[in-house]
């Protein structure tokens, strides 16, 4: 059980690096789709007995961050008719170092972390902290709008990689609130997202500062 | 006839022999291969498979045409190359047999060998003062630069998988999770170093896209029969390298081990036609984000090899 | 003889040497010919026999002279004794009083008295000598860097290389002084046991690596490297810098260190060997270019020396030895090929008059034994077998595997270190392809290139000498392990392993083997071209009819995908007419890569501290009754202070 979680977050992983290094608005999402829909299916395997709370959330994550929110996006960006060629502020083989470089740092420090025992085989804090790390380097490092939000995904989906630690602790239903409020939240910033693109006939965040006083 | 010397000495000259004659004969069959899968993915009957064996005997008999502004060193670089090359492979083991001189720490001299052939090269391109093979030059040994550090980054990870500084030892590896990675990351890296598709395109002769075809553009005569030798014993360097890495084959007996040996190593050349059809040459940028995903796959083999291992 | 006896002949030599200097040029060079060979053989007889001692009887400023001879300083002095033979050798051709009449005779004395006091400094045994003997090689060092001081570069460089040297001696002063309150003598020696002494390794680290130009305290380095005539750029560069090494080596082997001081060291080594190979890159000055490798070079010698120290602290000789012996090793090679590169750089600068490789090409034909030797030394500072260079790294590198493999406490450390190591190399060797190419293949760029001539046999002898050097370390490094291991004994006593280990014996073989087939596949490849005939043509060049000199690749342009990764520190200037029409007339195109860390660091906090120094001077107007008014006001400051924060 444990090989397969770890793989699973080594693929979520694998998604970070992805979206760092794709320069195409299409691909990034995509990655942070895949990531969803990975990391969703973690909390099936990680309690040995089944639980219908368990599973309705997990199935709640897949659907919304698998497929309703990249559907949203790929919508937002069919119809704002944006290029897709990504302008970074921090280059792509820097922010995969990066990237790269937190995973492996991760790595070495979940080492010395005074973790549960059941907890120390498993990548589960490497991978949150890797994840938080390049969903980050997304929302800073780069300019579009759609970009942003995929790093904003990214960085929730680190926190409920750490939230899985705590599955036996906190009730489902805390998840289940962060699904919602992230949700709304990828709502309203589609909604800004359009209104950005209407006034300024681009989304590159750049273009807000002229908004200054 | 004293058997010690019989054993000690006279056979391990005899397969030693027999191990370079098949490294060197065999390599240009592995273009002859490339050129077929691409033919017979766009439907053309293409080049008779031991073309390459052709076009170097004809090469070979050929008078040079020397440019006015090289020097000797042009004609010395590739055959210092090409002994460089060969140099690295009597380093490899070939399957079920062990390398021709094995000593620890030989996997840097791979390295640096083939880093030997590299700085030949791209001096004598220099040689003849043209700004197209300093363009190629220039590519080449920068390129090198990230593809370098995705093969020491494979070597440690074999070296920490399997205890070893060898590559005799090193490339014994067990089953693990890692060995996808790492022919992921090498086979990337085999593409880069034998400026194949989607780094290099070796069909294009005049343009300003290409790396090594480029730096060959004043060769002729016997050097460019020695380059083109070279650049196919390298692909078969890398080909070995990657099969070798990433199967365990040291567990096999000495015949399943040799075909399945050749068996990977035609897959492998498969594999690199099938690309070679199939994908488009990527824009010069974007070659240095391949290559260093190439490093990061080599890197998470090594990291999961430490893992495995601690 | 005994190696005392040696070395007082050889001080006499020397001394005989200075004297003549300003007069008998024959005198001189035999003189000091002779001094180097008598010290060279010193250092030999001391690293085959063992320590040599000597106490003096009569003080000097107050304290009793000590020399010691022992494995690690005989190892720099045989360093020294090869590259100022080549030098002394080298420089009665290259810097004559034909052509520098007013300072070819007094360079001779600044030259003479520069390797006396080095000398001395390695055989110094009293913090006080060692610190007289350190000050004296540092001017020295200085009037000769000025030879030609009427040019305002040069001034510069000097100024900046007195300001970066004093900083260093002021670190060393403290070091010293430190030590000799601690231990109640200046005498030095084996102080593993006062454990108190450990923080005092990080004075030792800046001032020697001031001297030896480690990143980011090689501030000094390039421009002092470049300005100073060839011969004197070899000294530095060969031995002068590495006296800083041989510091650091000598004081982490005697007084204890503290216990992240390994980490520092190797971090400090992969930061100067990337970003010093970096630099170089995007240099277009030969002299300069060559002057960056130093930091690089330096950067591989302290990745060994910093894991050494870790393995001496884990108690892991295993690979600790081979770490140490790459790092001495490497601490020999840079300074072979170093100087044989200098030497060569000389050569041009001599034929043509400029050091700008836009300016050069195709000098090949004009000065094949240049050539040949600037390329051999270009392949065996990009580290490449079968030369030297490779043997060294290779050691470094199966320290640092060794630490990976051990799992010890390096491991973590070891990987980023041996992936930036080859990441180095592979850089190393674009820098090389790009130098050679430019500036001795292809055609001639200018007609200074075009005019130029082979230098002389006294210039072509010592580059021959430093060559064969190369070639034989790297054909037979076996035989050079008693000497390593000498020195290794020096530093760590309990590392001694008198056979050399095998894999280095394996790698002696293959070089043998592998130079002797490369030179067969050359000889029957042009046996081979010259029986089916040779025509001669122009460049074909894509069948480009109207090639000039002046579309080949420059060094900028060779350099330029790797500068852009590095664009970020290097912070290129570049200026470039844009170019508007179809047919344009006119267009330039200029880049200049500055020190950054000198520039955009050490500049504006300097000039911060001169603003507010001048600010402060506002105070100090010369009116006494103003400072009579501080003086009260500093009296009430400190009875305030007394009265409320007072004592209990």
């Amino acid at each position: 059980m444990t090989d397969a979680i770890n793989l699973l977050v080594g693929l979520a992983l694998g998604a970070n690096l992805l979206a760092l290094g794709s320069s195409r608005l299409p691909s990034i999402i995509r990655a942070a789709a895949i990531q969803g829909i990975v990391l969703g299916v973690i909390p099936l395997l990680l309690k040995p007995e089944f639980h219908w709370l368990v599973a309705l959330v997990s199935i709640g994550t897949i659907a919304i961050k698998g497929f309703v929110i990249p559907a949203l996006l790929l919508r937002a960006l069919r119809a704002a008719n944006i290029a897709r060629e990504e302008h970074p502020l921090l280059g792509f083989i820097p922010s995969l170092l990066i990237g790269a470089s937190a995973t492996v740092g991760a790595v070495i420090l979940a080492g010395h972390l005074p973790l549960l025992p059941e907890h120390r085989g498993l990548l589960l804090v490497p991978g949150a902290l890797a994840t938080l790390v390049s969903g980050l380097v997304l929302l800073v490092g780069r300019t579009k709008a759609i970009s942003q939000v995929c790093g904003y995904l990214i960085l929730e989906n680190g926190i409920y990689l750490f939230g899985l630690l705590l599955i036996r602790g906190t009730p489902l239903i805390v998840e289940a609130g962060i699904l919602l409020d992230l949700t709304v939240a990828i709502f309203v910033i589609g909604i800004i997202v359009d209104r950005i693109q209407r006034e300024f006939d681009s989304l590159d965040t750049g273009k807000l500062t002229s908004l200054h006083e | 006839m004293n058997p010690g010397f019989t054993n000690h000495f006279l056979l391990p000259l005899l397969r030693g022999v027999l191990q370079i004659a098949i490294l060197l004969l065999l390599a240009p069959l592995l273009p002859g291969i490339v050129n077929r899968v691409k033919a017979w993915v766009a439907g053309r009957r293409g080049p008779p498979l031991l073309q390459l064996y052709y076009d170097l005997g004809r090469l070979w008999n050929k008078g040079i045409v020397l440019s006015t502004a090289a020097s000797p060193g042009h004609l010395v670089g590739p055959a210092i190359a090409w002994v460089a090359i060969l140099g690295s492979a009597m380093l490899l083991p070939l399957g079920p047999g062990d390398a021709l001189w094995s000593f620890k720490g030989d996997a840097l001299l791979f390295l640096y060998l083939l880093a030997l052939a590299r700085f030949c090269t791209a001096s004598a391109a220099l040689e003849t003062g043209s700004a197209f093979e300093g363009m190629g030059a220039a590519r080449e040994v920068s390129f090198a630069v990230l593809s370098e550090s995705a093969l020491i980054t494979a070597i440690l990870a074999l070296a920490v998988q399997t205890g070893s500084l060898s590559l005799t030892g090193m490339l014994a590896p067990v089953p693990n999770p890692s060995a996808g990675l790492l022919a992921a990351g090498l086979f990337t890296v085999l593409l880069a170093e034998n400026c194949r598709v989607p780094f290099d395109d070796p069909n294009t002769h005049l343009e300003l896209t290409m790396i090594h075809e480029v730096m060959v553009l004043d060769h002729s005569g016997p050097p460019l029969a020695v380059i083109l030798h070279g650049a196919a014993l390298k692909l078969l360097v890398f080909a070995l390298l990657l099969a070798q890495a990433v199967l365990p084959l040291n567990h096999l007996s000495l015949l399943p081990a040799t075909g399945c040996l050749l068996a990977a190593m035609l897959v492998i050349t498969l594999l690199v036609g099938f690309a070679e059809s199939l994908l488009a040459r990527f824009a010069f940028r974007r070659v240095p984000l391949l290559l260093t995903t190439a490093f990061l796959f080599c890197l998470f083999a090594l990291l999961t090899a430490w893992k495995g291992v601690s | 003889m005994s190696p005392g006896c040696l070395l007082s002949l050889a001080l006499a030599a020397m001394v005989a040497g200075t004297c003549c200097a300003p007069r008998w040029t024959r005198l001189w060079l035999g003189c000091t010919v002779a001094a180097t060979l008598l010290t060279l053989g010193a250092a030999i007889s001391v690293l085959a026999g063992g320590p040599w001692e000597w106490h003096g009887a009569f003080p000097i400023g107050g304290e009793l002279p000590h020399l010691r001879a022992d494995g690690l300083s005989a190892f720099f002095l045989v360093l020294l004794s090869v590259i100022g033979l080549a030098g002394t050798v080298y420089s009665s051709e290259y810097w004559s009083p034909k052509k520098h009449p007013g300072s070819a005779y007094p360079g001779r004395v600044w030259w003479n008295l520069l390797l006396l006091f080095m000398g001395l400094v390695l055989l110094c045994s009293n913090g006080l000598h060692f610190l007289i003997g350190w000050e004296l090689f540092t001017l020295c060092a200085y009037f000769l860097i000025t030879r030609e001081r009427h040019l305002p570069a040069v001034r510069r460089a000097g100024w900046l290389y007195l300001a970066a040297s004093h900083a260093s001696a002021l670190c060393l002063f403290a070091f010293f002084a430190a030590i000799a309150a601690r231990t109640g003598s200046w005498d030095l020696g084996p102080l593993r046991d006062h454990l108190e002494l450990a923080p005092l390794f990080w004075l030792a680290l800046i001032g020697f690596g001031l001297k030896a130009g480690l990143f980011p305290l090689h501030i000094w380095l390039p421009s002092a490297h470049a300005n100073a005539p060839t011969h004197v750029s070899a000294l530095l560069s060969g031995v002068a810098i590495k006296m800083g090494i041989y510091g650091l080596m000598r004081f982490s082997g005697w007084i204890p260190t503290p216990a992240d001081a390994g980490w520092v060291v190797a971090t400090l080594g992969v930061a100067s060997a990337v970003l010093g190979v970096a630099f170089a890159l995007g240099q277009h000055d030969l002299k300069r270019l060559l002057a960056y490798h130093s930091v690089e070079n330096i950067g591989i010698i302290l990745i060994g020396l910093g894991f050494a120290m870790m393995a001496s602290r884990a108690g892991q000789p295993g690979w600790g030895r081979l770490a140490m012996a790459g790092a001495l090793l490497h601490v020999w090679n840079h300074g072979l090929f170093k100087a044989l590169l200098f030497l060569g750089a000389g050569s041009v600068l001599h034929a043509t008059g400029t050091r700008r490789m836009s300016e050069l090409g195709g000098l090949w034909r004009a000065m094949p034994w240049t050539a040949a030797s600037f390329a051999l030394g270009a392949v065996a500072i990009s580290g490449l077998p079968p030369l030297n260079g490779f043997v060294s790294e290779w050691l470094v590198y199966l320290g640092l595997f060794g630490a990976v493999d051990g799992l010890g406490p390096g491991s973590a450390a070891a990987v980023p270190a041996a992936i930036l190591l080859a990441v180095t190399g592979a850089m190393a060797l674009a820098c090389f392809v790009k130098v050679v190419g430019v500036v001795f293949l292809g055609t001639p760029r200018t007609l200074r290139a075009e005019k130029a001539v082979e230098c002389g046999w006294f210039m072509r002898s010592p580059m021959l000498l430093l060559g064969g050097a190369c070639i034989l370390i790297g054909l037979a490094p076996a035989l050079f392990w008693p000497a390593l291991q000498s020195a290794i004994a020096a530093w760590e006593p309990g590392w001694a392993m008198d056979v050399a280990p095998a894999p280095l014996l394996s790698l002696g073989i293959w070089n043998v083997g592998f130079a002797l087939a490369a030179a067969l596949a050359a000889t029957l490849l042009l046996r081979r071209v010259r029986r089916n005939g040779i025509a001669r043509a122009g460049t074909w060049d894509c069948g480009f009819a109207a090639p000039t000199a002046r579309m080949q690749y420059t060094a900028g342009s060779f350099a330029g995908i790797i500068t852009e990764w590095f664009a970020w520190i290097l912070q290129p200037s570049r200026h470039a007419d844009k170019i508007t029409h179809p047919f344009p007339s006119r267009a330039a195109f200029r880049e200049h890569t500055p020190e950054t860390v000198l520039e955009k660091v050490v500049e504006p906090s300097a000039g911060m501290v001169m603003a507010l120094s001048s600010a402060m001077r506002r105070l100090q107007h010369g009116r006494l009754q103003f400072y009579i008014l501080y003086l009260v006001f500093g009296l009430i400051a400190l009875a305030l202070l007394a009265f409320w924060g007072g004592a209990p």
